[in-house]
C-alpha cells in the first residue's frame, strides 16, 4: 500500500502546479540597479534552475551582474501552502518576485510635546528594517499561524480593493495574539509587518511600524491620559495620510491600555483609566477606514481585556509553547547556525523529523544524532520559544566553554541545560 | 565667512504665491526660473522624480507650512560652488535649528584649538563630556561634508535634503535645496563661489524663515540627496523607493540662474530626458546633536 503511493508520487511529482510561489530578492544596500534589471536577471536565474525543493536560498551567482548587486534570493514560505517537502516545478508555477532593499537604521523615537516635558511615546521603524531581516523565518509554530496571518491581510486587502462596504461587512484591521509569555508573540507581529512590507512592495513604496509605549500614555495629571492616547493616534494618521506606506502599529502588551471596564465597578481602577480605554477604542474606530494600516496587539492577560476591544479583534490567536515537533525544529536551526559560525565542528548533517519518521526512527549511524536531539526535545516540552532559543547559548556557557567543540559533546551539555532549566524552575516554583 | 543673522526686518517678506509658482516652473523645465509658467507643466513632470508628494502638500497644506525661498544667480555656476551651497546650508541650518550650539567654524575654533597649541587646560569633567560629543559630531560632519564633495564631484545632484528628528520617512523638520534651475558652467566662466553664497545667505535671512521657529530639542540630522544612479559612489546609500515626506515642516530653497547664459552651457536641462536615472542617495550616519 505505502509502495503504491510512492509510486503515484513519482508519477506525480508536481501535484500543486499552480500554487504562487513567493521569490524575495535582497538587493545590496549599496546597489542602484533598476529592479527591472534585476526582476530579468532573478528570473534567468530562476529558469536555470527551475525545480527546487521547498524553500531555497541562493547567495553566490555565476552572473556577474547579480553578484554585484544583489544578497540574496530566496524562495520562501512555500512550506506555508505544501504540507510535505515536495518538488515544485517553477515553471509551472506562479511566480512573484519581491526586490527590496533593507533600512540599516534603528528606530526613531516618537515624541508628544506635553507642556515643557517630551514623552517619547512609541518607537518607530521604517521597514523593511535590517533588524527584522531573518526573524520570520527563526519562528517556527505547529499551527499555520503565519499563514493565516498573512492570508487575512491578503483578503483585508481584497475587500479594500473591491470596495466592499463597511457598514455591511465590517473588519477592523485587528489582530489580536494572546498565549503565555515567550512564545514570540511580540516577534510575530514585527516580523509580520516586515513580511507584509516586503510582499506588498508593488503596491506600497515602504512600510512604518510604530511600537507603542503603553505606560508612557498614562499622564501624570488626573483627566489627561485620554487626551495623550488622542494626541498619539494623530501622530499615527499622519503617517497613514500617506497613501504609499503601510502603517503597523503594535501595541505590546495591550491590557494596559484596555483594561476591562467591567473592573472599574469594583472600584479598584481610577476613572482615569476608563478615559482612557474608552479613547482607545474610539481611535480604532476612526483608523480602520484606512486601507493602509493594519493594527497589532499582543496580550499575555486576556481576560482582564475590555470586551469590546476582544471584539474589535478580527484575528484572536492563541499562541501556544511549542509541540515536540516545533522544538526539534527549534534546536536545529540552532545547530544549523551554530555549526555555520563552527562552533560546533566538524559539520554533522542532522535529519529533520520528517525525515526521521520515512526511515521509520530507527538507529543508524546517519540518524544517531538526531534521535538525541529528538529526545532532548521531547524532554523539553513545557519551555517556551524564549527559554528554547537561549539554551544552546547556555549549554556552552555552562558545560563547553572551548572555542570549537564536536555535535556529540553540544548535545550532552544541551541535554544537560534542559535538566537546569527544570531544576530551577522547580526551586523557584518551591520557594514561592 | 557666515553672516550671522541678527538685524534684519520682518517686513521684507517674499511673495509666497508667486515664489511657489515659480517653483513649479523649475520643476518642470529649469530654464528660467523667474519667469511666470503655466501650472500645466506640473502633469510634465515625470513621475520618478516623486513630485507628487510637494505637490500634495503644497496644494493641501496652509501656504506657511512649506514656505520657499527663491535665489536667482546672475549667470552660470560650478558644480564646485553647487556643492558649497549644500556644505553650507547644512552648517547653517544646524546652528539655526539648535543641534549645534555655535555656529560651525567657531565650534571647530573652540573645540580643535587645544590640539593644535598643545596648551592643556583642566576643564571640569561636565565639560569633558560636552567636548567630547563636540569632537565626534564635528568628525562626523567633516565626513558628511568630505563626502558631499566626492559626490558633487562624481555626478549632478538636482536636489539636496536636510532631515531632521523622526525619521527619513517623517522627519519633524525638513529642508530642500532644490539645484535643478542651476545652470552649471566651467569654473572660469562661471560667477565667483564667494559672492553665490553671500547671495543664498542674504535671500536667506532677508526672507527671515528661522527667526519665528521654536527651538528644539536636540535630535538626529540626516542628509538625502539626488544623484545618478550609476554615479559610483559607495558612501551614500541608494534608496530607490524614496519619497520626499509630506509630513512635518518644510523649507524649500530653489536656485536658478538667469541673464547672459550660453543654453548649451546648462547640462540640467539637457539631462531631462533622463530624470529617472536620478536616485535619491542617503548618508549613512546620522548626525547627533548637542547642547552646551
Amino acid at each position: 500500500m505505502d509502495e503504491a503511493a510512492g509510486d503515484l508520487k513519482q508519477a506525480l511529482p508536481n501535484v500543486c502546479d499552480n500554487i504562487p510561489i513567493h521569490v524575495e530578492v535582497h538587493q545590496k544596500s549599496s546597489s542602484a540597479a533598476r529592479k527591472e534589471d534585476i526582476r530579468m536577471s532573478v528570473l534567468k536565474l530562476l529558469n536555470r534552475h527551475n525545480i527546487v525543493f521547498g524553500d531555497y536560498k541562493w547567495t553566490e551567482f555565476d552572473d556577474g551582474f547579480l553578484n554585484s548587486n544583489v544578497q540574496s534570493v530566496s524562495i520562501v514560505d512555500t512550506e506555508l501552502k505544501l504540507k510535505d517537502r515536495q518538488p515544485i516545478d517553477l515553471s509551472k508555477s506562479s511566480l512573484s518576485l519581491h526586490i527590496f532593499h533593507l533600512n540599516e537604521e534603528g528606530p526613531s523615537a516618537e515624541n508628544l510635546e506635553e507642556e515643557n516635558e517630551d514623552i517619547i511615546a512609541a518607537s518607530h521603524w521604517v521597514l523593511p528594517a535590517a533588524e527584522f531581516h531573518g526573524l520570520w523565518e527563526s519562528l517556527i509554530y505547529d499551527t499555520e499561524v503565519k499563514s493565516h496571518l498573512l492570508d487575512y491581510v491578503t483578503t483585508t486587502l481584497l475587500f479594500s480593493d473591491k470596495n466592499v462596504d463597511g457598514n455591511l461587512i465590517s473588519w477592523n484591521r485587528v489582530v489580536l495574539l494572546h498565549g503565555p509569555p515567550g512564545t514570540g508573540k511580540t516577534s510575530l507581529c514585527k516580523a509580520l509587518a516586515q513580511k507584509l512590507t516586503i510582499r506588498l512592495s508593488y503596491r506600497y513604496r515602504y512600510g512604518q511600524l510604530i511600537e507603542i509605549n503603553s505606560h508612557s500614555l498614562f499622564s501624570k495629571w488626573f483627566s489627561e491620559s485620554g487626551k495623550l492616547v488622542t494626541k498619539m493616534f494623530q501622530k499615527i494618521q499622519e503617517l497613514i495620510d500617506d497613501k504609499d506606506a503601510l502603517v503597523f502599529v503594535l501595541i505590546d502588551e495591550v491590557e494596559s491600555l484596555t483594561a476591562a471596564r467591567s473592573a472599574f465597578k469594583a472600584g479598584t481602577e481610577p476613572s482615569d483609566a476608563i478615559r482612557v480605554v474608552n479613547a482607545v477604542l474610539t481611535q480604532i474606530d476612526q483608523i480602520k477606514r484606512y486601507p493602509n494600516v493594519v493594527i497589532l496587539t499582543t496580550s499575555n492577560i486576556t481576560e482582564k481585556i475590555d470586551m469590546a476591544f476582544v471584539d474589535r479583534a478580527d484575528i484572536k490567536q492563541y499562541i501556544g509553547p511549542p509541540s515536540t515537533a516545533a522544538i526539534f525544529r527549534i534546536y536545529l536551526s540552532c545547530l544549523e547556525e551554530l555549526m555555520k559560525c563552527q562552533i560546533i565542528y566538524p559539520r554533522q548533517q542532522l535529519l529533520t523529523l520528517r525525515e526521521l519518521e520515512m526511515i521509520g526512527f530507527v538507529e543508524n549511524n546517519v540518524s544517531r544524532l538526531s534521535l538525541v536531539l529528538k529526545e532532548i526535545s521531547r524532554r523539553s516540552e513545557g519551555l517556551s520559544g524564549r527559554v528554547l532559543r537561549k539554551l544552546p547559548f547556555l549549554a556552552h556557557a555552562l558545560y563547553i566553554q572551548s572555542p570549537s567543540v564536536t555535535m556529540t559533546m553540544f548535545l550532552q551539555a544541551l541535554s544537560l541545560a534542559v535538566d537546569k532549566q527544570f531544576e530551577e524552575r522547580k526551586k523557584l516554583a518551591d520557594r514561592v | 565667512m557666515m553672516p550671522r543673522g541678527g538685524g534684519h526686518s520682518n517686513s521684507s517678506r517674499p511673495p509666497f504665491a508667486g515664489q511657489k509658482m515659480a517653483a513649479h516652473g523649475v520643476a518642470a523645465a529649469p530654464t528660467r526660473a523667474a519667469s511666470p509658467t503655466s501650472p500645466l507643466l506640473i502633469a510634465e513632470v515625470p513621475p520618478a522624480l516623486d513630485r507628487s508628494g510637494g505637490i500634495r502638500s503644497r496644494r493641501n497644506g496652509p501656504a506657511a507650512a512649506c514656505p520657499s525661498v527663491s535665489v536667482v544667480f546672475p549667470g552660470t555656476v560650478s558644480r564646485e560652488s553647487c556643492c558649497r551651497f549644500a556644505c553650507e546650508f547644512l552648517k547653517h541650518i544646524l546652528h539655526q535649528r539648535h543641534q549645534l550650539p555655535l555656529p560651525y567654524e567657531q565650534l571647530v575654533y573652540f573645540c580643535r584649538r587645544p590640539t593644535q597649541d598643545g596648551d592643556v587646560i583642566k576643564k571640569p569633567p561636565s565639560m569633558d563630556l560636552a567636548s567630547k560629543k563636540c569632537q565626534q559630531v564635528l568628525t562626523e560632519l567633516e565626513g558628511v561634508l568630505r563626502h558631499l564633495e566626492v559626490m558633487f564631484s562624481l555626478t549632478l545632484v538636482p536636489r539636496v535634503l536636510i532631515l531632521l528628528g523622526g525619521n527619513v520617512m517623517s522627519p519633524k523638520e525638513l529642508y530642500e535645496l532644490n539645484l535643478e534651475g542651476i545652470c552649471e558652467g566651467s569654473a572660469e566662466e562661471s560667477l565667483k563661489t564667494g559672492s553665490c553664497v553671500r547671495k543664498l545667505f542674504h535671500s536667506l535671512f532677508v526672507a527671515d524663515v528661522f527667526s519665528e521657529l521654536k527651538a528644539l530639542p536636540v535630535m538626529g540630522t540626516v542628509v538625502m540627496l539626488q544623484g545618478h544612479r550609476d554615479c559610483g559612489v559607495d558612501w551614500f546609500r541608494p534608496k530607490l523607493n524614496y519619497k520626499v515626506p509630506t509630513r512635518g515642516r518644510k523649507l524649500t530653497v530653489n536656485l536658478s540662474c538667469n541673464g547672459d547664459i550660453n543654453i548649451s552651457a546648462s547640462p540640467l536641462q539637457r539631462m531631462t530626458s533622463t530624470w529617472e536615472d536620478y536616485v535619491w542617495f542617503q548618508a549613512p550616519v546620522t548626525l547627533k546633536g548637542f547642547h552646551e
